[in-house]
């Protein structure tokens, strides 16, 4: 029934899976809005940061 | 038996304990219900949102979606995380009848996101456990 199915690129899954963890992260993590808006953004950066910095550390071993 | 300044009666504990336990239940079967039920309006969208994107990401990706029937260890966590994102689980096996897409790397992240969005809520399912205990703010 779900056979249809969706295609995204390595980088849209991960942009994608960090701001839906992020937001997570940032409502069990802080008790206010602002502090809660700031906090998930800056999980969202750190979570894309590693992921490219990881990334750009395992290059020489693909080829 | 009356209660010490600063503690509650013993039916008092009793009765938070049982609170405490539906709001858990009530959060893992659906995220976010049991900050609803606590009236944290905003968390409650929050870990719904996550929760259910992930979920719902994961499956239009065509991840895999784990059974209890697993023989190896990683099958077996993978139930498990898979488990926690409630009725999202229950309806991805319901619905889920074409199978994992290992074709391409997208079933592999969608993978991901199924067990991704368990782990999600069973953070959530602490957090709410937490403000009903009235441990958390």
């Amino acid at each position: 029934m779900l056979a249809a199915s969706l295609h995204l690129s390595h980088f849209g899954a991960m942009v994608f899976f960090a701001l839906l963890v992020s937001v997570a992260f940032a409502c069990a993590g802080s008790r206010n809005i602002q502090t809660r808006i700031k906090y998930a953004l800056w999980c969202f950066l750190l979570f894309l940061a590693i992921g490219v910095g990881i990334a750009w550390l395992m290059y020489p071993l693909s080829r | 038996m009356m209660a010490t300044e600063g503690s509650l009666p013993t039916s008092g504990v009793k009765q938070n304990s049982a609170n405490s336990a539906f709001i858990a239940m009530a959060a893992w079967i659906v995220p976010g219900l049991g900050h609803l039920l606590l009236r944290r309006w905003a968390r409650a969208l929050g870990f719904f949102l996550a929760s259910a994107g992930l979920a719902l990401t994961g499956l239009a990706l065509r991840g895999e979606v784990f059974s209890s029937h697993s023989n190896d260890p990683f099958g077996a966590l993978g139930f498990l995380a898979d488990l926690g994102s409630g009725i999202f689980y229950f309806v991805a096996r319901i619905f889920e009848t074409a199978g994992p897409d290992i074709s391409h790397a997208s079933g592999d992240w969608g993978t991901r996101f199924i067990a991704a969005s368990g782990i999600v809520n069973l953070l959530g399912v602490i957090d709410a456990f937490g403000i009903a205990r009235g441990r958390r703010g």
